[in-house]
């Protein structure tokens, strides 16, 4: 069944088995798929079986397969390793603050949106909340230094004014956490909340007035029938935020640490990518790496069947 | 809801509520009306402060020097043939794969359609992948900038659910005139789906345009900089200033120094007038495919 579909009839003979016949019939719709398949293989599947580095003493001329194995060497060397707990306790702390601060508020701007009842304001709204989306990372962090910059940055700026002493936000490590929050927010609340903003209208109406026949006031309905009824699509984006714990926002994170906030602003996403690319322990690099991706697919599968089992909601 | 007088409560609400909607509105736009004012002032005059929504003392000089350097243009037009060349093509094979998978009855569609998502939840990581590129002698190469970021699967599924919804009578009846799987397919299926096939252009293109880190770590010719990379490189030079940076970016702090010389263009300037170019396509573009990408973001965050 399974093995049986790459079979494509290469001969152009009447095909005899009724299985084969109906290959046949989908036969150019193979070629649709045939590009994409490819790809995949290329650029998806071959990188997993590089996996096999994390095992290997890797060298480029000996190959993947060539170069000689090292067992769990490389997981043992980071798992004994202090910095990579601390880079383990950063992601997950980075992952946990947008969890708690960054995860309800699209839900918010989608409910206080929705109470809106004129459309075109509603819509400019929506259209000014889309734009922090659309706008590169390296964009922001430019955004964010030039505006927290000690140097006439626009917040300092205005402290000279008022007589207080310049304040080096991105050279803090105090501050870090606040402003990777605090920016996370700024760039996704908007785009965050256009699910939320349709689950709201799915919401049936005669529900509204029905409470409103039983005199429930603004709270109540909120609480009893606006939120209940958005659970679901609650339920779905937690099972994505849930599983992507590990990723904390490489993009962000990488572009707004500074050498003075390294030790809370490393992340396993840019030691990763610092220890292999930039250091070339390539075998190392990729230990951690899959140590990642390892746990987040566990995390999915995981998560995906509580939610299927405490709400019946799932991603398959 | 609307019917009813609204109550004193109800009206400090509303209040309250238009006025946070409008504080969070003002906060989205304001960094880049912060931006523009900057990019259309002299830079040294900017260094005394006091700029926050119009220019002081206005000049054109800013643009002008960004237009007139050579890697600032070459840095967009190899971010505009990239992202050109990555949206098209994307959207024609991101369309090939999303109808094959409509297809009903397609004999192995369960397993192939797992071979596909499972790449969503796990992937090779970066080290596997830099290895691959260097293997097929990608990296430092315009294919580096485009092969890889051509299929996104959540794309085809978006896709896949737009076509589903195309009355299958329309494509059997012109089976029936014995039209073949192309031309239904691009006589049929790709006309009527304009508003989704603008939906993942739009992705698409946005995605490329932003993408700093494939012109960072896999590209290391000037030439082929990307202008968000070469943003980033910029940026990176003015937080480092005080260390001895590692990065290669030699000849930007040379254009910066050159550039200092002029009067009234300062490499902070430079900097300023940069995003707003760089973020004035995006602008010019994304309000206008609204209804359609948000469709686009339901659709994608049904399940399959």
């Amino acid at each position: 069944m399974v093995a049986r579909e790459e079979v494509l009839p290469v001969a152009k003979r009447a095909p005899k088995n009724k299985t084969l016949t109906r290959i046949w019939s989908f036969r150019y719709i193979y070629l649709f798929l045939a590009p994409a398949l490819i790809w995949y293989l290329i650029f998806a599947y071959y990188p997993m079986y590089g996996i096999l580095i994390a095992f290997k003493d890797f060298k480029y001329n000996l190959g993947i397969l060539g170069s000689p194995w090292e067992g769990f060497r490389y997981f043992k060397q980071f798992l004994n390793d202090s910095s990579f707990y601390d880079v383990l306790r950063n992601t997950l702390s980075i992952s946990a603050l947008k969890l708690l601060f960054g995860f309800p508020a699209p839900l918010i701007l989608a409910l206080m949106l929705n109470t809106i009842s004129n459309g075109k304001f509603k819509r400019i709204f929506q259209t000014i909340s889309y734009l922090p989306h659309f706008v590169s990372w390296v964009v922001v962090v430019t955004l964010l230094q030039k505006i927290l910059s000690p140097n006439v940055g626009l917040i300092n700026d205005i402290r000279e004014h008022m007589g207080l002493d310049p304040i080096f936000f991105m050279g803090n490590p105090n501050l870090f956490y606040p402003l990777v929050v605090l920016s996370d927010i700024w760039k996704g609340v908007g785009w965050g909340a256009i699910i939320y903003l349709a689950a709201l209208t799915n919401i049936d109406p005669h529900l509204y007035e029905a409470a409103q026949i039983d005199g429930a006031g603004r709270w109540s309905t909120l609480f009893k029938i606006t939120l209940p009824c958005l659970t679901p699509t609650i339920a779905i984006l937690l099972i994505f935020s849930l599983s992507g714990i590990l990723n904390a926002g490489f993009d962000q994170i990488y572009l707004m640490q500074t050498p003075a906030t390294l030790s809370v602003s490393e992340i396993l996403d840019t030691y990763v990518l610092k220890t292999g690319i930039q250091q070339g322990q390539f075998a190392y690099s990729t230990a951690i790496g899959l140590f990642k991706s390892v746990i987040s697919l566990l995390l999915i599968v995981v998560v995906n069947k509580v939610s299927k089992r405490l709400s019946d909601t799932s991603l398959w | 809801m609307g019917v009813r007088k609204m109550s004193l409560p109800d009206r400090i609400y509303t209040t309250l509520n238009y006025t946070a909607l409008l504080v969070f509105c003002v906060t989205a736009l304001y960094p880049f009306i912060y931006f523009l004012a900057l990019s259309f002032n002299d830079g040294y005059d900017a260094m005394k402060g006091g700029i926050y929504f119009l220019p002081r003392i206005y000049t054109l000089e800013n643009y002008s020097k960004a237009f007139h350097n050579p890697l600032v243009l070459n840095s967009f037009f190899i971010s505009v043939a990239r992202t050109v060349t990555v949206t098209v093509l994307s959207v024609l094979l991101t369309a090939m794969l999303a109808y094959a998978l409509s297809r009903k009855g397609l004999p192995g569609r369960k397993f192939i359609v797992f071979f596909f998502f499972f790449t969503t939840l796990f992937s090779g990581g970066l080290i596997p992948t830099f290895i691959l590129y260097r293997q097929l002698h990608m990296l430092n190469t315009f294919s580096v900038l485009v092969l890889p970021s051509l299929y996104n699967f959540f794309n085809a599924i978006i896709m896949k659910t737009f076509f589903d919804g195309i009355p299958a009578g329309l494509t059997e009846s012109a089976k029936i005139d014995g039209a073949g799987e192309l031309s239904v397919f691009s006589r049929i299926i790709l006309p009527l789906s304009l508003p989704v096939l603008a939906t993942i252009a739009l992705f698409v293109g946005v995605g490329t345009w932003n993408d700093w880190f494939t012109g960072q770590f896999f590209i290391q010719n000037e030439k082929l900089q990307p202008a968000a990379t070469f943003l980033n490189k910029m940026i990176s030079e003015a937080s480092f200033e005080s260390m001895t940076s590692s990065s290669g970016g030699s000849s930007i702090q040379n254009m910066n120094q050159a550039q200092m010389e002029l009067r009234g263009v300062t490499p902070e300037a430079l900097r300023m007038t940069f995003v707003i170019i760089i973020t004035t396509p995006i602008i010019c573009v994304y309000p206008f495919l609204q209804k359609y990408f948000v469709k686009g973001v339901l659709v994608g965050s049904l399940k399959e």
